[in-house]
């Protein structure tokens, strides 16, 4: 066999002579094939200007012949070229090194101009395939003919690499956000935060308000929100300084009301000597929500 | 005036802030339980493979991982329960992962050509024969898979040797309805045929 197998079909068809100049079938080697091997083959055809290959002529993947599949077909045009690049697979058991024949097959061309379409049909021609054997013609005997086969084998396991990773990934992620979080909210180990001065007050009234209610204990939660509002104005903060707190820090405005009675509640426990009246004017709870929406509007401003 | 839309987003941002940090680590953490879930999943698949591997005779529903069903379907092979692989390796191709269920027919044809061969030492050879164009056609499909199975071309061409092509038949094969189409024309009743 020739080196590299170039069929040029002499078109004998005049009117289709006219339009097509070659038809060639190249491959990488035209001998050497094992079965199950894929067999590429380029299908090159020189045509006349504006001749295309018609999508429907082109061989559709499937079953040639017994031994052989077409797998793919793919269609390039570069310039006057029509290129097809076909892909197929031999199944052909060969006991000893011979040569088959791949069939060839008609492709239809088609110009389309003012005038109408003109179409030219042309052969692809057959061309001839080594394929060789893959095992001695006799093999050594063996007992046990299942010994001949190749072993089962075993499947792959499944990679668990890649969702560890993501789960790591995630865990940080998490974690540094519950950093950010803390910060935010100004839990351990961020308490000392300088701009967070409801945090600390907020968390104790909340803890206050859910045990037993005393008037210790109710003092003990004004005084802590009054430790609250005086780190925020960084000063001593009495009633009377409320108004100018207010308008220094805006962000306080809407919590106008519920300061107005803590204050009243404040002078009532701690200069009226009626702790039980201001309990009932404001209860602890109250003082904690007020508390607790200072906070908000805290990490808010 | 322009400065106003940047403000008001300035603001949103900031009384925003404080539900997002919240709800971050949240979902942050929620993500990594679920991809932990995930791991601890793998392991367990990857613990029952080689558990089958090993020789145990555990059974795998069909929508188990892809791996897990093809270590099934390989020890039903080796055991010779050839119907019960074939069932689960429709469910492994319903999924596109080539190599796997090219390992899985592989695998079936091997059994058949093993049952073949039990046959042929009985001296049984009829019901060898269907067995092993079975076999040679599941070889075929592997490689169609996989065009490169160097142990399913080997094999096959072991069975090809039991039973050879014969181009002449082959042609005779298939299920296509060689009928003239008048034919079927005719027997379609009650044709009125502009009869009044």
């Amino acid at each position: 066999m020739r080196r590299t197998l170039c069929l040029i079909a002499c078109l004998i068809a005049a009117p289709a002579a006219a339009q097509v100049r070659a038809v060639e079938v190249r491959t990488p080697r035209p001998f050497g094939y094992f079965l199950g091997d894929l067999v590429q083959a380029t299908v090159e055809i020189d045509v006349d200007p504006g001749f295309v290959l018609q999508a429907a002529s082109l061989p559709s993947p499937g079953p040639v012949a017994y031994w052989l599949d077409l797998r793919a077909v793919e269609r390039e045009t570069a310039g006057t070229r029509q290129r097809l690049r076909l892909t197929y697979q031999t199944f052909y058991a060969a006991i000893d090194a011979r040569s088959l024949e791949v069939p060839g097959f008609p492709l239809v061309l088609a110009s389309d101009d003012r005038h109408g379409s003109t179409t030219a049909t042309v052969q692809v021609p057959a061309w001839s395939l080594g394929l060789s054997p893959l095992r001695e013609v006799q093999p050594p005997r063996r007992a046990d003919p299942a010994d001949y086969l190749r072993p089962d084998g075993s499947g792959p396991r499944l990679r668990s690499e890649p969702m560890r990773t993501v789960s790591l990934a995630l865990a940080a992620l998490a974690l540094a956000a519950l950093g950010l979080l803390a910060r935010d909210r100004a839990w351990w180990p961020f308490r000392a935060r300088p701009s967070r001065a409801f945090a600390g007050p907020a968390r104790r009234l909340a803890v206050l308000a859910r045990g037993p209610q005393t008037d210790e204990t109710y003092r003990a939660g004004l005084t802590a929100l009054h430790r609250g509002l005086d780190a925020a104005a960084g000063q001593r903060l009495l009633a009377d300084d409320l108004a100018a707190f207010l308008a220094r820090h805006t962000a306080y405005r809407g919590q106008q009301d519920g300061l107005d009675s803590f204050f009243a509640a404040s002078r009532l426990a701690f200069f009226g000597g009626a702790t039980g009246d201001a309990r009932a004017q404001l209860p602890l709870a109250e003082v904690a929500a007020t508390a607790r929406r200072l906070a908000a509007a805290e990490r808010a401003a | 005036m322009s400065r106003d839309p940047a403000r008001a987003l300035g603001a949103a941002w900031a009384r925003a802030r404080s539900p997002l940090l919240l709800a971050l680590p949240v979902v942050l953490g929620a993500g990594a339980v679920a991809a932990g879930l995930g791991v601890w999943r793998i392991e367990r698949a990857n613990a029952r493979i080689a558990a089958i591997e090993s020789g145990h005779d555990l059974p795998v529903s069909a929508d188990a991982p892809k791996p897990l069903l093809l270590a099934r379907i390989l020890q039903l092979a080796r055991r010779g329960a050839i119907e019960e692989a074939e069932g689960l390796i429709d469910a492994l191709a319903d999924e596109g992962e080539p190599g796997l269920v090219a390992r899985a027919r592989y695998g079936l044809a091997n059994a058949r050509l093993r049952r073949a061969f039990a046959h042929i030492e009985r001296g049984e050879l009829d019901p060898a024969g269907p067995l092993i164009n079975l076999a040679r056609q599941d070889y075929r499909r592997a490689l169609q898979l996989r065009p490169g199975f160097w142990d399913a071309k080997f094999n096959l061409d072991v069975a090809s040797r039991l039973i050879r092509d014969f181009p002449e038949f082959d042609r005779e094969i298939g299920d296509e309805l060689k009928a003239e189409p008048k034919k079927i024309w005719t027997d379609i009743p009650g044709q009125p045929r502009g009869a009044p």
